[in-house]
């Protein structure tokens, strides 16, 4: 008896009438269902069923999925751009909290939206898996306008799965009246940082934040640029098998002994306020708190990359960009494609009002990049250059979510227990190896 | 003599026992106490650098910041979470006091073997088996729905057994009374037992009802959608993800709990005394 | 979602070889070792406490009580955002920076674990209260003349505690540690909303409720395993209870 049946009955008996009988049934059901679905195949991945492009037109409603952004009216933009659509009724959700986790999963129930934004555009398993769909046709002529680095880290095996929104960067934000009043110069080495941060570091207010993990989770990818490495080589394999790719990871560790970071703050590295209240002196952080900053410091800050560990290093800042999804589950995936096309390639003035009303972030297309006034003067302006500069995508398509989660494990035990760099370094290798081989088939 | 130093050393102990209970209720009502000084806060004073006992500033804006920052769903989530509480309680009172009572009084071929099924799965919390549960619930399509968070909370075994044991004890002789009367086991239950049993009925509802109120694991794993949000899930998704301000979070933690605590002051001598009565404790 | 192969007990085996799912199950005994016995030896001694106070006993026992009617959410909260937060402004580190000590980053080190603190006191904080009710209903319970002819033999303190009060709180003690056991395997909330941030969950401190959460419900919707995990454990409850009931009564037989 499938679990699908025995819900049916169930919902009978619920419906007909509560009887004790039925009740007792339902618990005697409850624990058959758990052990069959014990014995079921891992996931019941089941090869996407293509939505019946049927219908179209005004009677469709698609479900369109974002993640929460911290800037205030975000919101309410993107539900005005779904507003103005009138191809379709689209429903915007605004989804706080655990976004990639959950939208991932949803895409294998018939609960999941039809478009949806993911970081740096679905994953391989997704595109592997069938449950998005190609939209190579829809980027067409516009895809010399789009960041060439970010449209590329969205493409696999020459077809595109998503349209770039807007591409956000991190950086290195430090107030420049706290190193002037410690006499130190805006560091151009690790070392040099390290230094800096353990001069600026007095009484309650710490030399420098990267996240209350001690930058495990956000650090891992701009400290192996720093040693000159990254997560595969260019012919996608395993790319930090290294001593010093060892040595870069270790200088997290240092920093956390030397008890030069901030941890523990109220809000974390994505937010300002660990700056603007003064528990830092310098922070890594995303270019889209700068209004907050601005806000909050007036001109009293400067922006520096992530520096290189030493000369045959490079300095560098992670860029990435949420890429819009169409889920293969859609019941109406040309509607949805329809809608995607309109909102992210032909809607130039939402996508510039987007990514500069509200937060900072900069256009995906290189055409919009000189009409954002706010990208002009000032802090964001050389935010900007550096983007063009030493700007880095932030991880490789084929470094899957499994490969991220072993890097994040082993950066947290470098960190936060001071394990051997190169002991857990052989550990993820352990790891993505064979994942490597798996989506390289 | 031996009584002599027995007083002497009895006010020892006797002050001893004061300071140690005066203590020990001044550290159970911190934590309240931070909650309503940092729902008044200021964002900026929450992240300072320094402690403080009292807010340097208090503002009451929080409150009215709460109700209307779109990106919290609160009035929402309050009515999901009032919604599923009271159907919930509702259920249980009635759901599990006629089995209870069916058990207690009922001969019937297989009462023993229900009751000692029920009994088995007490031992066994719903918690645990939340997996099977979301993947039952899910073939249902009941996902983000009210009737998937209300639904599987109907039954429960503990109320059943624990009205069992209630009305076992409930003296024989007024239902004989009523049977004589013309009344069978459900005007008996209805119109003799239940209003004799208010207070333990009182108890049982205001244990299911703050259980439910709190409940968190099944409505996070059910409540996927933010329309189906309970107050504690936003609550939880608000505290993880730190999308919004802090002491704007402090305030709607504050709404979520005063109504339970008025509720719980008001009723805690029935749950006292239910528990009392019950033998939960054992005999 | 439909299961589309059967594929035996292999999910059974997977999930009893994973070391990631043992390593929950060690978590949830270490948590279990220390919660329950300080829980059980607290909320007696509330109970002690406050049944043995003429004055302002229904307040004593309100405070105790209050925390009851909290959540694990909201608890989570103040333990995290207030009392246990990683700079001055949290309560701990207030009160830390009067002595001069500098402040620690409760919830940010894996080594010493000092997210121990955390988690153990907030559920200490909620569910002490309960217990102590219970225990105060069974030594009510205990007959007065018990105690008056313990009186008249010389006994006091410590000894009337060891041979009556203990005794005759047996069956309420046998509830209450099974209680508490259950109790403590179905430890989640305040782990996960003490511990996860932005849909991360660090790699210690995971009982398995919480790693099952993660395997079934995270990227993976791994519910042949999830489901598997749960079965297991579900064996495991009983077992531990059907083996506790069997020692508590062969104690009896015992005295």
């Amino acid at each position: 008896m499938s679990d699908k049946q025995i819900g049916r009955e169930i919902g009978q008996a619920l419906g007909a009438n509560l009887t004790r009988r039925s009740l007792f049934a339902l618990g005697g059901a409850a624990a058959v269902t758990g052990a069959l679905a014990a014995c079921g195949s891992n996931t019941g991945r089941e090869p996407a069923a293509t939505g019946g492009g049927a219908s179209g037109g005004s009677g469709v409603t698609l479900n369109q999925w974002y993640h929460q952004y911290g800037e205030a009216g975000t919101q309410q933009a993107v539900e005005k751009y779904a507003a103005a659509y009138k191809d379709a009724t689209v429903k915007v959700s605004w989804k706080p909290g655990d976004y990639d986790q959950s939208t991932a999963a949803s895409l294998l129930t018939d609960a999941g939206p039809d478009v949806f934004e993911y970081g740096n555009g679905p994953t391989i398993d997704m595109i592997k898996g069938g449950q998005v769909v190609d939209l190579t046709d829809l980027i067409g002529d516009t895809k010399s306008d789009f960041n060439p680095s970010i449209l590329e880290r969205m493409t696999y095996q020459g077809k595109t799965y998503a349209v770039p929104q807007v591409v956000d960067m991190q950086l290195l934000v430090y107030r420049k009246s706290m190193l002037d009043k410690a006499g130190i110069q805006p560091p151009q080495t690790i070392d040099e940082l390290i230094a800096a941060a353990k001069k600026l570091t007095q009484g309650n207010v710490k030399g420098l934040f990267l996240g209350n993990d001690g930058g495990a989770g956000l650090m891992g990818g701009p400290m192996l640029w720093s040693a000159g490495l990254d997560y595969l080589t260019k012919d996608n394999q395993f790319g930090f098998d290294d001593p010093r790719a060892a040595t870069a990871l270790g200088k997290l560790r240092e920093m956390w002994d030397a008890k030069v970071l901030l941890l523990g703050a109220p809000k974390d590295w994505f937010d300002a306020s660990a700056l603007t209240s003064g528990l830092t002196a310098m922070q890594f952080t995303g270019l889209w708190t700068f209004p907050d900053i601005k806000k909050g410091l007036g001109d009293d800050f400067g922006v520096l990359p992530w520096p290189a560990l030493d000369s045959s290093g490079k300095a560098s800042v992670p860029v990435g960009a949420y890429g819009s999804c169409v889920s293969a589950k859609s019941k109406d995936v040309e509607a949805a494609k329809k809608f995607v096309k309109w909102l992210w390639i032909d809607q130039t003035q939402d996508q510039l009002d987007f990514a500069t009303s509200y937060g900072f972030h900069i256009p995906s297309r290189t055409s919009l990049i000189s009409q954002a006034s706010t990208l002009k003067s000032g802090q964001a302006a050389d935010a900007a250059k550096l983007a063009t500069d030493v700007g880095h995508a932030q991880s490789p398509i084929l470094w899957t979510p499994k490969c991220a989660t072993a890097f994040g494990d082993a950066m947290n035990r470098i960190v936060k227990e001071g394990a051997d760099p190169a002991g857990e370094i052989a550990k993820v290798k352990a790891v993505a190896d064979p994942e490597l081989k798996r989506v390289l088939a | 003599m031996a009584i002599v130093r027995s007083k002497r050393q009895s006010r020892v102990t006797g002050w001893a026992r004061y300071s140690a209970l005066v203590v020990a209720a001044l550290l159970f009502l911190i934590p309240f106490y931070l909650l309503i000084r940092s729902a008044f806060m200021r964002e900026q004073d929450l992240g300072s650098p320094d402690f403080h006992w009292l807010p340097p500033v208090w503002e009451t804006s929080n409150l009215t910041g709460l109700f209307d920052n779109p990106a919290i769903p609160m009035a929402r989530s309050l009515l999901n979470s009032g919604l599923i509480a009271v159907t919930q309680t509702v259920g249980v009172l009635v759901i599990s006091g006629l089995a209870g009572y069916g058990l207690a009084r009922i001969p019937y071929r297989w009462s023993n073997a229900v009751f000692y099924t029920i009994t088995a799965t007490l031992l066994i919390p719903a918690a645990v088996t939340f997996v099977p549960s979301f993947v039952l619930v899910s073939t249902l399509g009941w996902i983000s729905t009210l009737r998937g968070l209300i639904i599987p909370g109907l039954f429960q075994a503990l109320a059943t057994f624990l009205f069992r044991q209630f009305f076992l004890g409930f003296p024989k002789e007024i239902e004989e009374a009523a049977f004589i009367d013309g009344l069978g086991y459900w005007g008996t239950f209805w119109k003799i037992v239940v209003p004799n049993s208010m207070g333990f009925v009182a108890a049982i509802g205001t244990i299911t009802f703050i259980g439910s109120w709190n409940a968190f694991l099944w409505p996070l794993v059910i409540g996927r959608d933010q329309e189906s949000w309970t107050v504690q899930i936003a609550l939880s998704t608000f505290l993880t993800a730190q999308s919004v301000q802090v002491s704007q979070l402090f305030m709607a933690a504050l709404v979520a709990i005063v109504p339970l605590l008025l509720m719980f002051l008001f009723l805690q001598r029935w749950i006292v005394e239910g528990v009392e009565r019950t033998g939960i404790a054992g005999d | 979602m439909t299961p589309t192969k059967f594929v035996g007990v292999g999910n059974y085996l997977d999930m009893l070889s994973d070391p990631a799912f043992r390593s929950s199950l060690v978590t949830f005994l270490a948590f279990a070792v220390f919660i329950v016995p300080t829980t059980f030896v607290i909320s007696l001694g509330a109970a002690l406490l406050v049944a043995r106070t003429r004055v302002m006993q229904s307040f004593f026992r309100s405070v105790f009580f209050l925390p009851t009617a909290c959540s694990y959410v909201v608890a989570s909260l103040i333990w995290k955002m207030s009392i246990f937060s990683g700079i001055r402004s949290g309560l701990a580190n207030g009160v830390l920076g009067w002595f001069g000590v500098d402040s620690i980053p409760w919830l940010s080190l894996a080594d010493p674990p000092w997210y121990w603190l955390v988690i153990v006191t907030a559920r200490l904080w909620l569910q002490v209260g309960f217990y102590m009710i219970l225990f105060l209903a069974g030594i009510q319970r205990i007959s007065p003349t018990l105690y008056e002819a313990a009186a008249i033999d010389g006994a006091e303190g410590w000894k009337v505690f060891r041979h009556i009060t203990l005794p005759q709180l047996r069956a309420t003690s046998t509830a209450v540690l099974l209680l508490l056991l259950i109790n403590a395997f179905q430890a989640f909330d305040e782990f996960y909303n003490i511990l996860s941030t932005f849909g991360t969950y660090p790699p210690y401190a995971r009982p398995p409720l919480v790693y099952l959460y993660y395997t079934a419900l995270g990227s993976g919707q791994d519910f042949g395993h999830g489901s598997a995990g749960a079965v297991i454990l579900t064996l495991i409850i009983a077992i531990v209870a059907v083996v506790q009931g069997r020692i508590l009564r062969l104690g009896d037989r015992g005295e």
